[in-house]
């Protein structure tokens, strides 16, 4: 049994691919998100919105380290804690960061 | 109405889907009598839909026929008689109508409500049949206009309540067997009684104790008696007796019936199946002592309460054989002390035989000499006198004692024969008729013949009658002394009365004591050992009489002997017919003898050599004051003659001197007065006559000299000199001279004074050696002390008692028997005190210890007098001592022995018992400290001590090392070091325990101060022994009582305390209890039922079950209170429990409760505010019963805390309650972020008052929400419902979303580790995560299996990169890798 995830490609109007991904991502869908964002970013830039992604684990942040080249990362208040500890934040570009009230990620 | 609507309406009616609502929607109700559903009252309508909708057991009986309608919980109960839906009761309770029947009937007549308790049912409901025990209660139900019209009956199961009941029962029963043992085998054999009685819990039980010497398990006792089990020879065997014995593990056995066949069944329809072999644990904790075997009945499952039951039936057996192996250790040690007493009294009269044959040799040629001697000279005869007068009196004292020994050794051989008492009587009379005519005393002898026999013996009959008449003749100096005899009724009464001197109240009652003399009596003689009267009343006890007397001081007293005629009261083996009349025996003589000694004698007579048998020839009569005629002959012989020392420088003049006294007197020449002091020293003349002018030292010197020293002070001095006149006589007689004459003198003058002064001299001297004579024929030591306290005279009693003799005097204070200030502060204090008391007053007595001479010490009674010198004019002192040494230890023995009890038994454990002990002998021995080491198979071993801060490791090595010595010794062999010290071991219940008493340097520890020693040391020993069995017993209840109270296993969240305050069996009346009910829900309760200890605890069993089966059937709060209300009343001792029972949500934190009279709940919120649930309160139970009670709600935010309590915990004595409760809230509030189960320890600890709780104290603490426990297999797919399941909780404890978060992700970091690392190697091992929430912090603990690799990011950065967000995350994050498994402890402050 794996974590329910949903992941949608899609083009913006300027061309730019998007991977829109919903639910929770952890070592058990970590496999599935990465080949998706293999098959994704083939085109080149690739923005993967997190926004309904409710919990990200160090699994994801691999995944996400590994395609931080060529990816572009939208945030919410919930994830970004766990995107700026990591660093992630550091070597790739990351959206909607500071519209949470909690942005230093320490409890 | 359509048939969907119908069935619609039915549901409502008989809602869900049992079998019974099925039953009842499709029964034809309208073919019986009670109608269609619809038109039933809504009462039967509603029992109906409670009865179907209850997973309780329930009935409705309904209408005049009582149909039967049932819910599915029934059918257990109804067996086979289903399906019996709307029959009538009758129909279906066909066999017991005869009792339920009646019952129902009076509900329907009274409409009042009725039960009956605890029906037994055997059921098989797990697979075997079971004794089951049901309570049904009978309500009435009424109609819709009220009439009764049936009647609703819950059932409610009481199975456990009823066999828990039944086994404290059976332990109650084993517990009251205790001391009853008299040996092992007994013991056994009272277990197995008990256990014959209890054969519904223990069918067969069989004890097999290990027999002295061997290793082997012998069957010693077996319930039922005779039941001895063989096992079957195709069978797998015996009992693992050897294994359970060896190992002392208890071993569960299941093949019961396959080993032995059918053992007894105890009252159940098959034979046990299954059966524990248990230890029987020894005394000393060392080895078993043997193994019991008890099979479980086959009518309950020996489930975890069964087991523990025939655990504490296997204690008890182990504290009962304990108890009886030690009681026949000390009825062995009874025995041979009882064998040491024995060859005393044995030893004692060999000794006094001993005595006899000497003594006859002695009386018999004195006899014979005394008639040879008859004409021969006065002196010789006169020493005669006092060897033959001695001997007699120690000859009575002798048989006397030989009598005593006698009589104690029961030995005494004892001839009653049938006399003419008053003939008897009146013969022995008449002996001491002479006696007492000389005494001046009328003597009145009234003896008329009885009315028939009396049987005496007549030896002793003689003694009885003969001491009383010497007792009354040495006490009276004038008036009668009276025998008179009498019959009166059953008893012939002899009284023997006088008119003597009487004896104070004070004395009175000790008269009969043996030993002891009447103190200040006037009497005629001083004589006498104490025992005559003590002689007197064994005897007339042994010829089933008794004595009493009865005196007025001044006025006389009187004896009165009162004998049983007949023989009925004496052993029939030693009455012997009526003999031929004898004469009074030889006994009479000492008697008679000594009494005429005591009259006016005939002393002077004597020593004119006039006078023959004193006493017996009556010659003198009267001598009393009777002067010697005419003066000494002088030509008595040289030795008879005066000796003169004569002093003086002038040889002319000496020899004139001796020219004209040499005729008359011995006369000794010196030449000086210093020669003249040192010759009156050595030898005391009788008069000395000196000049007054010598060289050296001079006449008046001489004078002073003499006088100065006691025993030269009385010789007589005439001073010669050449000096005339008035002044120069003065000065001489000033200077103490007796005599003074002027030279020149004639030698008629000369031989005058010198006559004049030698004879009052002689008659001084003479008296003086007779006064020496008696002084040291007393039987105490004597001395005279001058005005200084130095003892200038002594008796040889005195240097018997204390080694000190004559030729060392004076001996001047301090005196060389004061014990050593330095060795004996406390004797020397003593001493001086009576010393001081001695020169200050003059008169006193005490009892003092002394230094005998070789240095052993000496307990005397001193008594003491001032006196004034007739010689001197000076004051002196005169004293006696009696040597009280063995008096003296005895009683310090009694009282020390006496005070060692009362400590003993005030002991609650066996710490107590030790450490009172210890102080105790410490007081005894002013000890620097007593010490105590108990080896209990450690090297080292545990020490106590009177002094604080004991430690074996920091002990002064002498005292380490005089404590290892006593090792070596058997116990209760007292030792005793130079050192300064003594010690002694004994055995203690856990080992050997060495007990040393650290005295001053150089105190002596003697040989009764061992003896001592020994004796308190085995009181000590058998002490701790009872002690031991009181704690066991505690142990034993405590354990009980922890199987009545509440649940083994909390549910989370909850810690709870339970503190009994009752002594010696520390159980009681508080109570708690948490029963899980259904959706998240939990019933609490805490109660206090009246009084305390086992009595208190019963009704708390029975209240507590009550309250729990009520929470169960989903009542309440207030319900429940109002039926234990009901309840109560009914149980004697549960009026006025108070109880605070509430119903929680721990989903939600909503808590409804209601209180009956208790304290009210605390509750402490985050954030530190006390809140006090007040609300819901009314009356104690059964105190106002059939009131509502009211019921209050209050919710419990996320991490706060409940505290309920009894008053034990808060109520102190002197201060408001409310102070107490204020304290408890304060307590929590501090440690509303201590895990629950340290919070609960903290607040026991900082209530508990100085001297520990006064009062039951029970405790409940819970903490909402309760910890999240999750355990779930390694694999990746339980991450996410894992995380569903922690973010519930997390939003339970109220937190920040943001912190979830966070907390989620550390927490699925650790899983996902533990997962991937932990459980590499075996996927599918279960990890278990535990989430702790308090009032500020939170606590995660992830658990796994496996060991973690070390984390290497740049080996896997991802690995390493979950740990840094887990650190990032959390405030304290700690990975403990384990042989057993890797364990993430994470902690995190709360913010708001």
């Amino acid at each position: 049994m794996t974590t329910p995830l949903t992941m949608a490609a899609s083009r913006r109007p300027d061309g730019t691919q998007v991977l829109t991904v919903t639910g929770e991502i952890d070592m058990s869908n970590a496999g599935t998100f990465d080949a998706a964002l293999t098959r994704a970013a083939d085109d080149g830039r690739l923005v993967v919105d997190l926004a309904a992604v409710d919990y990200l684990d160090s699994a994801g942040l691999t995944v996400l380290f590994d395609h931080a080249p060529h990816i572009e990362l939208v945030a919410n208040p919930l994830i970004a804690p766990v995107l700026s500890i990591s660093g992630l934040v550091d070597v790739t570009t990351v959206h909607g960061l500071d519209s949470g009230p909690d942005g230093d990620g320490r409890p | 109405m359509s048939g969907l609507e119908r069935s619609g309406a039915a549901d409502l009616r008989f809602p869900g889907t049992s079998e019974m609502a099925r039953r009842m929607r499709a029964y034809p109700w309208s073919s019986i009598s009670m109608g269609e559903p619809d038109t039933w009252p809504t009462s039967l309508r509603t029992a109906c839909r409670i009865c179907l909708t209850s997973r309780f057991p329930m009935i409705v009986w309904w209408g005049e026929e009582l149909r039967f309608l049932y819910n599915d919980a029934y059918l257990p109960l109804l067996g086979s008689k289903h399906p019996a839906l709307a029959k009538t009761g009758e129909e279906v309770w066909e066999e017991i109508w005869h009792t339920i029947g009646p019952m129902l009937r009076s509900v329907m007549a009274s409409g009042e409500a009725t039960w009956s308790e605890d029906l037994l049912l055997p059921m098989n409901r797990h697979g075997y049949w079971e004794e089951t025990y049901w309570t049904y209660s009978y309500s009435p139900l009424h109609d819709d206009d009220g009439t009764v019209r049936g009647v609703f009956t819950a059932v409610s199961d009481t199975t456990e309540r009823v066999i828990g009941e039944r086994r404290l029962a059976v332990l109650q029963d084993l517990g009251a067997q205790a001391g009853h043992a008299r040996s092992v085998t007994e013991a056994c054999r009272l277990v197995a009684r008990v256990l014959e009685r209890a054969g519904l819990d223990v069918p067969f039980a069989a004890i097999y104790l290990r027999r002295p010497g061997s290793d082997e398990p012998v069957l010693t006792a077996t319930g039922p008696e005779g039941a001895e089990p063989h096992p079957l020879a195709d069978g797998p065997g015996d009992w693992p007796l050897r294994e359970v014995l060896d190992t002392g593990r208890p071993v569960t056995m299941t093949d019961v019936a396959e080993r032995f066949g059918a053992l007894p069944a105890g009252g159940w329809q098959t034979p046990p199946t299954q059966a524990m072999v248990l230890p029987l644990a020894g005394e000393t904790g060392g080895r078993n002592i043997g193994v019991i075997v008890l099979a479980a009945g086959a009518g309950r499952a020996l489930d975890e309460a069964y087991e523990s039951f025939l655990g504490l039936v296997a204690r008890q057996t182990a504290a009962l054989v304990n108890a009886a192996v030690a009681y026949q250790l000390q009825q062995r040690r009874a025995e041979e002390l009882a064998e040491l007493d024995r060859a005393k009294t044995a030893f004692f009269s060999n000794v006094s035989h001993e005595f006899r044959t000497p003594l006859t040799l002695i009386m018999g040629p004195v006899q014979e000499l005394r008639g040879a001697l008859a004409g021969a000279d006065a002196r010789v005869r006169e020493d005669l006198e006092v060897v033959h007068r001695n001997g007699l009196r120690l000859g009575k004292l002798v048989n006397t004692l030989l009598d005593f020994s006698r009589i104690e050794a029961g030995r005494t051989q004892a001839r009653y024969e049938p006399v003419d008492l008053s003939a008897v009587t009146a013969e022995l009379a008449s002996v001491f008729r002479s006696a007492i005519d000389k005494a001046g005393l009328a003597f009145d002898v009234d003896c008329p013949p009885l009315p028939e026999p009396v049987h005496i013996d007549r030896g002793m009959w003689e003694k009885v009658v003969l001491n009383l008449l010497s007792n009354a003749l040495k006490f009276t100096f004038d008036g009668s002394i009276r025998v008179a005899l009498r019959g009166d009724g059953e008893h012939a009464v002899l009284t023997v009365a006088d008119t003597g001197v009487g004896i104070s109240e004070e004395e009175l009652p000790r008269l009969f004591e043996r030993f002891h003399r009447v103190e200040s009596a006037r009497s005629r003689s001083n004589e006498g050992s104490g025992i005559g009267l003590a002689l007197v009343r064994e005897l007339v006890g042994l010829h089933g009489g008794a004595i009493t007397a009865e005196s007025t001081e001044g006025e006389g007293t009187t004896f009165t002997v009162r004998l049983p005629f007949g023989a009925a009261h004496l052993p029939p083996g030693d009455i012997v017919p009526a003999g031929a009349a004898e004469a009074v025996s030889a006994t009479a003589d000492p008697f008679v003898e000594e009494a005429l000694r005591w009259l006016p004698d005939d002393a002077p007579a004597r020593d004119t050599g006039s006078a023959g048998e004193p006493g017996e020839t009556g010659e003198i009569t009267g001598a009393a004051g009777q002067t010697p005629e005419g003066l000494p002959a002088p030509e008595d012989g040289e030795a008879g003659r005066a000796r003169v020392l004569i002093a003086d420088d002038n040889a002319d003049m000496r020899e004139y001197l001796t020219r004209l006294l040499r005729p008359a007197y011995r006369v000794t020449v010196v030449t000086d007065g210093q020669d003249a002091l040192e010759a009156v020293r050595a030898d005391p003349p009788d008069l000395v006559v000196s000049d007054v002018m010598m060289p050296r030292l001079d006449g008046l010197q001489l004078v002073a000299a003499l006088r100065a020293d006691p025993r030269t002070a009385g010789v007589p001095v005439l001073l010669l000199s050449a000096r005339a006149g008035q002044e120069a006589s003065i000065e001489g007689l000033e200077a103490g001279a007796d005599d003074y004459l002027v030279k020149p003198f004639s030698a008629a003058e000369l031989l005058a004074r010198v006559r004049a002064n030698v004879e009052p001299a002689r008659l001084r001297g003479h008296h003086a050696r007779w006064r020496n004579a008696l002084i040291d024929s007393l039987q105490e030591a004597f001395f005279v002390c001058d005005e200084d306290g130095a003892v200038i005279e002594i008796n040889s009693a005195f240097t018997d008692i204390l080694g000190y003799d004559a030729d060392g005097l004076p001996y001047r204070p301090i005196h060389p028997w004061w014990p050593e200030e330095i060795d004996d502060p406390e004797g020397h204090r003593l001493v001086g005190d009576v010393f001081s008391r001695l020169l200050d007053v003059g008169k006193g007595r005490g009892v003092i210890p002394l230094a005998h001479r070789d240095g052993h010490r000496v307990w005397v009674a001193v008594t003491f007098n001032d006196v004034l010198d007739p010689d001197t004019g000076r004051r002196r002192v005169v004293g006696t001592l009696r040597d009280v040494t063995a008096e003296h230890y005895a009683v310090q023995r009694e009282s020390a022995l006496a005070a060692l009890s009362v400590r003993l038994s005030q002991a609650g454990s066996m710490t107590d018992a030790l450490s009172g002990a210890m102080e105790e002998l410490r007081e005894v021995w002013h000890a620097r400290q007593v010490l105590a080491a108990l080896w209990d198979g450690d090297d080292r071993p545990a020490l106590t001590s009177t002094a604080a801060g004991a430690d074996w490791r920091t002990l002064p090595p002498e005292l380490r090392a005089s404590l290892g010595a006593l090792r070596e010794q058997p116990p209760l062999r007292p030792s005793a070091s130079e050192a300064g010290g003594a010690g002694v071991t004994l055995e203690h219940p856990a080992g050997l325990l060495a007990v040393w008493i650290d005295l001053d340097q150089k105190r002596p520890f003697s040989a009764e101060d061992q003896t001592l020693l020994a004796l308190l040391a085995g009181h000590l020993g058998q002490g701790l022994h009872r002690a031991h069995q009181l704690d066991r017993q505690r142990e034993t209840a405590v354990a009980l009582q922890r199987a009545i109270l509440g649940p083994s296993r909390l549910p989370d969240g909850f810690a709870v305390r339970y503190e009994p305050a009752g002594r010696p069996l520390e159980v009681g009346g508080d109570w708690y209890d948490i029963v899980p009910l259904p959706d998240e829900r939990i019933g609490i309760v805490v109660g206090d039922c009246v009084g305390r200890g086992l009595e208190a605890a019963a009704v708390m069993g029975q209240l507590r079950s009550a309250c729990r089966a009520l929470l169960l059937q989903e009542a309440g709060p207030s319900q429940v209170l109002t039926a234990l209300d009901r309840f109560a009343a009914q149980v004697p001792g549960a009026r006025y429990t108070t109880v605070f029972c509430g119903v929680l949500d721990t989903a939600t934190g909503d808590l409804a409760y209601s209180s009956a009279g208790h304290p009210p709940g605390i509750l402490v919120l985050p954030d530190g505010a006390t809140r006090l649930l007040r609300d819901g309160r009314s009356t104690p139970l059964a105190a106002r019963p059939g009131r509502a009670r009211p019921e209050a709600a209050c919710t419990m935010p996320a991490r706060s805390t409940l505290l309920l309590y009894t008053d034990g915990l808060v109520e102190r004595r002197s201060r408001p309650l409310t102070d107490g409760i204020d304290q408890a809230g304060a307590t929590v509030q501090d440690g509303r972020s201590t895990p629950i189960e340290d919070l609960a320890t903290e607040v026991m600890a900082r209530m508990k008052p100085d001297s520990g709780y006064s009062d039951d104290v029970a405790l409940l603490l819970y903490r909402q929400p309760a910890p999240l426990e999750v355990a779930f297999p390694a694999e990746s797919g339980q991450l996410a419902p894992v995380r569903t399941a922690l973010r519930d909780w997390l939003n339970r404890c109220e937190l920040s979303s943001s912190m979830i978060q966070n907390v989620l992700v550390a927490a699925g970091e650790a899983c996902a580790n533990a997962i991937e690392h932990g459980h590499r190697n075996s996927p599918g091992d279960m990890i278990r995560l535990r989430a702790v929430a308090t009032g500020r912090d939170l606590h995660l603990t992830v658990v796994d299996s496996g060991r973690w690799k070390t984390p290497r990011p740049e080996a896997n950065p991802h690995r390493g990169r979950g740990v840094a967000l887990m650190r990032a995350l959390m405030h304290h994050v700690t990975i403990e890798p384990g042989a057993a498994g890797t364990t993430v402890d994470m902690h995190t402050r709360i913010t708001r």
